[in-house]
């Protein structure tokens, strides 16, 4: 099957075969740096190896899900054969073994396996822990592998692969930014100490931090790690049972196929009301030009303001922490005129009844799902600029508090006070005809009060910066609570005065 | 003769009762009123009406016919158009004129035929015939024991049902005919409990001071196929969005199915399905997703409204295009997609807005045949539209709006009287513009 994968047209031969040099090249590279290990103190080695083996073991469990591959080995295609359903499952997995992923995993731990040999596990124990961890990450990717084809396939589509894609960015961003700035010198930093210790506690890390254990001769944490190690296999092992059992003995049930198809964002959220206006709003924020035009300018004004303070000589560290709550805000109050978008549209919802909750979460959904991404790399950097970690939790509180407080605002003006936008298909810098309402004051509410609400947390951010960092829990639980209050009572508000206020919102779209 | 004509007309409600209970289509294009091209029920109805009109020469029967109306409309919601709404309908829409649902066509136009016929000599063997002949609708005569002038013998009546099923489709009208003009035998009372699908009661509204619509009053029976007419700027939009729950009158009150459309909109609007005119719609999806959109923000199951989706999409014709982005629709297309996403959850009552505007010839037949099979099972339409001609030839009964009050009301034949509809609604809206005045239009400048 492997080898079979390598026919087929010229393209694709070179690109697997480009894929395969390249996975050759990071796999020698790895074990290399794996070997150097056994030269470096045991707590360092237990840190890395650690951390690689889980994130290894991760990324087995996540692959399939974000890449969405057919399973060759979907046991279904078996169930011709005949076999059992038990030796069915075992051939399977034994034949999981045998791909390229799990042969360069298999490298690693046989790598991994003489540094702790050379670092006084005995070479039994470190063998059958390599075993033991190829053996979970096999098992882990089959189960994912169903998972995928049972629950995602029918509903599988480009925006929401992007959205795993996403995922992957908010997760991964964040932890490169905070592992590149940390400070080895010959040392493992505290922080990371601690998440090996954490990881070789869970299914993810169990079999690697096993002979760390041992090494490190602490035989508590060793034992720990070899019972976790081996219940997750066995776990593993009987959820693939399961999985197999239940592959042969039931049909596909083709009518959750049907009928999906070319639906887009619509596939992806639930079929509510709710999900509906999520879904139409995200086509709309990501494909109309009047909303693109509206992100494009938060980055803008987010970084702009930087300029003229390092010009005037701000030091660069306290400069760094300003685009952050500026983009938030910009962020929370986006949404703050979004039926006013909808131009006449807005019918559709009033002539169907639409309760109002469903109608203010659901238009909040797009803004929602672009801000955490870009906060989420925007904050681990600014913190990575300013230099010192401490104040991290402050940053996030402001932030929190900004963008969620704007939602909540937003929520409550874009019933109150729509004012007229360019219309659909227009240039979105083109003015709108009417002059009777031009909005600035809803624009200018909405932002300082999301401002006034967030005082405590800027406050206490402020605080932690330039008085005393302690003040950073302070201005993170001040700025999550103030901002998921307002939320709250924002989206109720909004969603009461949009069920009574029918009549006012088309009387207002009618002439946009 | 007359026994004979009655005779005739006996056996024409049977038979076109038997032949619906066997699925066979009702009676479509028959008899004298074969020009229309719709198979729409209702056009017996108003055929029938006016001819009873013009024997009877009241022209005050606006009352009559609304009352009489909801009889058969009151059946037929009652019983199948209950659960066909619910769950047939969407399915059967595009289906219709072939395989008609038995229960529902008969009684649709079963009382329609019967209406007309000299219902008070007949009374007395429908009775007796009908529960064993068609069990399925008892009631459609009960109400009417009143009259008793009868001619015909009970006897009679039972053998021409037996007999003569088959050929029934094309005695039924010319029966109708000739007994409608005898007698025009009112059936008045008998729909006084049928809640009609819509009536308004002095609603008005203005913008800024000048007056749109001013006081008007209008019942809608259900199961009638209406027509709203009137010059541009006459009120028709503004009328129909306050029936949409798009905008609240000033003044009146509107009931949807017996519902207050103020008082429990979100009840009244289930009841809905709206086509607006000139409003926008979500044009960036694409029709499918649009659909989609209707059908869940109605309430709809996502397995539902993909299959009703597919089904809508194939009687409009719009399966190839429903890949597509709404904006690169053409105008037509778009009314149908959005026409498609006001039917998606089968409601009671359609108020379309100038439907056929943009539409071509072909579209148009088409959906004025799923309109009419709508019609058939016990949904209701109101469109207001510019198409005399159109009106006259599909809708059962017609109000006149101008300068929003409503001038006229009633069948078509009614409004029309002597005239075409058209000149009758010219007439109604005032003067033919005079030239006066523009004199020097035709002392060309060059």
């Amino acid at each position: 099957m492997m080898t079979g994968s390598l026919r087929g047209p010229a393209s694709r031969i070179v690109a697997r075969a480009f894929g395969l040099v390249v996975l050759a090249v990071v796999v020698v590279a790895v074990c290399l740096s794996t070997l150097t290990l056994t030269d470096a103190p045991v707590p360092v080695a237990f840190a890395l190896l650690v951390l690689a083996g889980s994130a290894i073991t991760l990324s087995f469990a996540l692959a399939p899900v974000i890449a969405g591959a057919a399973d060759p080995l979907d046991p279904r295609r078996f169930a011709v054969l005949g076999l059992s359903s038990r030796s069915l499952a075992w051939q399977l997995a034994g034949a999981g073994f045998v791909s390229v992923p799990v042969l360069a995993v298999l490298a690693f731990d046989i790598c991994a396996a003489v540094v702790w040999t050379s670092h006084g596990v005995p070479g039994l124990v470190s063998v059958l822990t390599a075993l033991l961890h190829v053996a979970t990450c096999v098992l882990v990717a089959r189960l994912s592998l169903a998972f995928s084809a049972a629950v995602l396939r029918p509903r599988r589509t480009r925006e929401l692969s992007g959205l795993f894609v996403l995922g992957v960015v908010v997760v991964l961003v964040p932890v490169i930014v905070f592992l590149s700035s940390l400070e080895w010198q010959g040392q493992v930093p505290s922080a990371l100490a601690t998440a090996a210790d954490v990881l070789g506690r869970t299914p993810l890390g169990a079999a690697t931090a096993l002979p760390g254990g041992i090494a490190l001769g602490d035989g508590g944490s060793a034992w720990a790690s070899a019972v976790i190690a081996l219940a997750t296999v066995a776990a593993a092992a009987w959820g693939w049972m399961a999985v197999v059992e239940r592959a042969l003995s039931t049909i596909e049930n083709p009518a959750s196929a049907t009928g999906r198809g070319g639906l887009g964002w619509f596939a992806v959220v639930p079929g509510t009301p709710g999900g509906m206006i999520a879904a139409r709003s995200l086509v709309y924020w990501l494909r109309d030009s009047r909303y693109i035009a509206n992100f494009a300018i938060v980055p803008i004004v987010g970084l702009l303001p930087t300029i003229p303070l390092l010009v005037a000589g701000v030091p660069g560290p306290i400069a760094a922490l300003v685009p952050v709550p500026i983009i938030a805000l910009f962020l929370g109050w986006l949404p703050h005129n979004d039926i006013a978008y909808d131009s006449s549209a807005v019918w559709v919802h009033i002539a169907s009844g639409v309760r109002g909750l469903p109608d203010r979460i659901g238009r909040l959904v797009p803004v929602i799902l672009v801000a955490i991404p870009v906060l989420a790399v925007a904050i681990p950097v600014s913190t990575a600029l300013y230099g010192r970690w401490a104040v991290l939790p402050a940053i996030i509180g402001v932030a929190a508090s900004l963008f969620l407080a704007g939602l909540g605002l937003s929520s409550i003006s874009s019933v109150i006070a729509p004012y007229a936008v360019s219309r659909p298909g227009d240039s979105p810098f083109q003015q709108p005809q009417r002059a009777d309402s031009t909005g600035v004051g809803a624009q200018a509410l909405v932002m300082l009060g999301a401002i006034v609400l967030s005082a405590p947390a800027l406050w206490f951010g402020w605080l932690t910066v330039t008085s005393d960092v302690s003040y950073a829990d302070t201005a993170l639980w001040s700025g999550l609570g103030v901002g998921a209050v307002v939320l709250i009572l924002g989206v109720g508000v909004g969603s009461w005065i949009f069920e009574r206020s029918d009549e006012r919102i088309m009387a207002f779209a009618g002439t946009t | 003769m007359p026994e004979n004509g009655q005779r005739c007309a006996l056996i024409g409600r049977y038979v076109v009762r038997v032949t619906r209970r066997t699925g066979i289509r009702a009676p479509v294009r028959r008899g004298c009123y074969g020009e229309r091209v719709s198979t729409s029920p209702g056009e017996d109805d108003a055929g029938t009406a006016d001819s009873r009109e013009d024997a009877a020469g009241q022209r005050p029967a606006g009352k009559r016919p609304v009352a009489k109306r909801p009889a058969p409309k009151r059946k037929v919601g009652k019983r199948p158009s209950r659960p066909v709404p619910a769950e047939a309908a969407p399915q059967a829409q595009p289906e219709v004129a072939t395989t008609a649902v038995d229960l529902l066509e008969p009684q649709e136009s079963a009382p329609d035929l019967a209406a007309p016929a000299p219902e008070p000599d007949l009374e007395p063997e429908i009775v007796g015939v009908l529960p064993t002949d068609t069990p399925a609708e008892p009631e459609a005569e009960a109400p009417e024991p009143r009259e008793t002038a009868v001619e015909i013998p009970n006897t009679e009546a039972e053998e021409p049902v037996v007999d003569d099923v088959e050929r029934a489709d094309e005695d039924a009208a010319p029966a109708i005919e000739d007994s409608a003009a005898e007698d025009p035998a009112p059936v008045s009372q008998a729909a006084a409990d049928a809640p009609p699908a819509l009536v308004l009661r002095g609603v008005s509204r203005s913008y800024g001071g000048s007056t749109a619509v001013a006081g008007i009053d209008l019942t809608i029976p259900a199961g009638s196929f209406y027509g709203l007419v009137g010059p541009n700027g006459a009120g028709k939009t503004t009328t129909m969005s306050m029936i949409a729950g798009l905008l609240r009158p000033d003044r009146g009150e509107i009931q949807v199915g017996g519902i207050d459309l103020a008082k429990n909109p979100r009840a009244a609007k289930a009841m809905l399905g709206v086509l607006p005119d000139r409003l926008r719609t979500f044009d960036r999806l694409t029709g499918r997703q649009l659909l989609y959109y209707y059908g869940v923000l109605r309430g709809l199951k996502p397995a539902v409204v993909a299959q009703r989706t597919a089904d809508l999409a194939r009687a409009f014709d719009l399966t190839e295009a429903l890949g597509r982005v709404v904006s690169d629709y053409s105008a037509g297309m778009t009314k149908k997609v959005m026409l498609a996403g006001a039917m998606i959850h089968s409601p009671r009552l359609l108020v379309l807005d100038e439907p056929f505007e943009a539409v071509d010839p072909v579209s148009s037949a088409n959906i004025l045949e799923i309109l009419s099979a709508y019609v058939a099972h016990g949904g209701t339409v109101l469109l207001s539209s510019h198409g005399m001609d159109l009106i006259e030839r599909v809708c059962t009964r017609v109000a006149v709006i101008v300068g929003g009050q409503l001038l006229a009301e009633g069948t078509v034949q009614e409004v029309r009287g002597e005239m075409t509809l058209e000149q009758r609604f010219v007439e109604l809206s005032g003067e033919v513009s005079s030239m006066e005045g523009l004199e020097w239009l035709h002392t060309f400048s060059d």
